[in-house]
Order: structure tokens, then C-alpha cells, then sequence
């Protein structure tokens, strides 16, 4: 907590003028502000200009869609469940594919043993590969501290 | 809820706009929020404070997480000194909402949340800190330089 006369005679006020200015200072340090701007024309003047700038930050339009166009916009919300339900297809019927393929190429009598062991090992640390990248990112996803955020 | 949170859209893709520096990026993550906040509508508390700073949180962390993953190349002030004007608006006003968008480009992304948090979207301090999070403590003293800057930008770009 600072002085009151220190404030009054010898500093300006910095960051309290802001404060002073959203209302967010205590009754205490209001006052002090209250005197050191009494007597000060410099942060009467800085006082008087961070008000104006909050005005017309505050008039002006940042965002540029109405209340009507968010609304259609979370009734759009079925186009993402869509897409969701798309991909859940997609990837069934792609491990169901290529699962026949494996059984197809393994049952296949005219292949040799030796190739199928080969080839096995290649896909199979492919696979591997593949499973250690998606865990990677699954925890990655599940530790990530900007999702499903509740305060 | 549907109701408030077509409310808060605007203010929440303005607050998007500011982080990522793109209006239509702004708007899917906007929508992004939407989703997630309507597929769990139990997530929010309201012991644990208003409607309004959470959701925004909930915007500007799938911001963040947009931005990890598209990594803009900067941003983009036409995106910010445009935004969707009524035919019947005063061309003062215009001039003035460019001359504030432009001012408000050139300063770092967080100078630029924490300005549009108080000042357009008027939340309280202990608010701005639950969306920013930030110390409750720290916020007068950036947003105190986020206004000083935006003072120096806009005598800077008048003259």
C-alpha cells in the first residue's frame, strides 16, 4: 500500500489511473487518486485521453454478425455431427478392407512362407510405427490444458 | 442457453478476431465453442462464477489450440478494420472504428484481448483474469500498458 502524501506530492499514479477509471480500486485508493489528481494536470490529462480511447473502443464494432446469424450458426451444428459420423464410416470400413486384405494375402498359397514372414514383419512395423504416433497424440489430446476448459 | 450464447457471439468473435487475426478462423472458432459447450451443457458451473467469462475462455483457448495447429502467418488488419458495416452508418463512425482497428492490429495479441476483454466487452478485472489466466492481480497493470499503447499507436498512425 502506498503513502497518500507520497502519492499527493511526489508520483503519479501509473496503473491505479486505469484502475480509478474502471471503478476496480478499493475506497481507500480511490481517494488517494482523487488527490493526487486534484493536483496534478498531467494525469488529468492522461485520465481525461484513456477515457476517450475506451469510449470509442468501446462504440466501435469489432465482431460484425448479429445475434440472428450466431444462432444459425448453432443450428449448423449438425453439419460437424455429419462429419463426425463420416468419419467413424470411413475408418470402419477401412480397417474392415484392409483386414480382408491381410487374411487374403496371408491364406494365399501361392505366395512363399519366407515373403509372407518378410513382408509381415515390414507392414507389421509400419504398424507399430503408426500406433505409437496415434498414442502420442491421444495423450497429447487428453493432457491438452486448453480443452474442455471449466473454471 | 441457446439464447446467451447467441449473445455473447459477437463478443466472442471479437475477441477471437483479436488472437487470431482472421475473421473467418474467428468464426469457426466461435462455432467450435458452440459445439463443445452444447454437446456438454453440464460443464458449466455456475457456482463457480458467470456464464459469460467462461464461455469466453472456452473461445480463446480453441483460439490457442487453432492457432497451434494453422499457425497464421500474422495478422491480418483489413480481417480487423472491416467488419460487417450497416449501410446506414455514419461515415465518422467508420473513420473512427478503422482508425481503432488499425491502432489495435499493431499491438501484441495480448495487449489486444485484454483491451477488447475491458473495453468492448466490459468485464470486470476478476473476470478478464479467469478468461486470460492470469493472476487477478496482474490485470491493472497490463491493461494500463495495453492503453498506453494504444494511445501511443493511435498518435502514432494520426500523425
Amino acid at each position: 500500500m502506498h503513502d497518500a502524501s507520497r502519492i499527493h506530492s511526489n508520483e503519479h499514479v501509473g496503473e491505479r489511473l486505469s484502475g480509478y477509471l474502471d471503478g476496480e480500486l478499493t475506497q481507500q485508493d480511490c481517494q488517494r487518486v482523487d488527490l493526487h489528481l486534484a493536483d496534478c494536470a498531467e494525469c488529468r490529462g492522461l485520465l481525461n485521453e484513456l477515457q476517450v480511447l475506451r469510449e470509442r473502443l468501446g462504440q466501435s464494432t469489432i465482431g460484425g454478425r448479429n445475434e440472428q446469424e450466431w444462432r444459425e450458426s448453432m443450428d449448423d451444428l449438425g453439419v460437424t455431427l455429419s462429419r463426425g459420423i463420416g468419419w467413424v464410416l470411413l475408418l470402419a470400413a477401412a480397417v474392415i478392407i484392409v483386414g480382408t486384405l491381410v487374411v487374403l494375402f496371408l491364406t494365399d498359397p501361392g505366395v512363399p512362407g519366407g515373403w509372407k514372414f518378410l513382408i509381415g514383419l515390414f507392414y507389421t512395423g509400419l504398424l507399430i510405427l503408426f500406433v505409437s504416433v496415434l498414442r502420442q497424440r491421444w495423450i497429447e489430446h487428453k493432457t491438452d490444458k486448453y480443452k474442455d476448459v471449466e473454471i | 442457453m441457446r439464447q446467451e450464447l447467441a449473445q455473447l457471439g459477437n463478443g466472442a468473435h471479437a475477441l477471437a478476431i483479436q488472437i487470431l487475426g482472421n475473421r473467418e478462423d474467428a468464426a469457426d472458432a466461435v462455432h467450435d465453442a458452440y459445439a463443445t459447450v452444447l454437446s456438454r451443457p453440464g460443464a458449466y458451473d455456475s457456482a463457480r462464477g458467470a456464464f459469460k467469462p467462461w464461455f469466453l475462455r472456452v473461445v480463446r483457448n480453441r483460439c490457442i489450440d487453432l492457432l497451434r495447429r494453422r499457425r497464421p502467418s500474422g495478422v491480418d488488419i483489413d480481417s480487423l478494420s472491416h467488419p460487417g458495416v450497416a449501410p446506414d452508418q455514419r461515415v465518422e463512425e467508420l473513420q473512427r472504428d478503422v482508425a481503432v482497428h488499425a491502432a489495435l492490429a499493431a499491438l501484441a495479441p495480448d495487449q489486444r484481448q485484454i483491451l477488447v476483454l475491458r473495453d468492448y466487452l466490459d468485464l470486470a478485472y476478476a473476470e478478464i483474469a479467469a478468461v486470460l489466466d492470469i493472476a487477478p492481480g496482474t490485470v491493472m497493470s497490463r491493461l494500463h500498458r495495453a492503453r498506453l499503447a494504444l494511445k501511443q499507436q493511435m498518435e502514432q498512425n494520426h500523425a
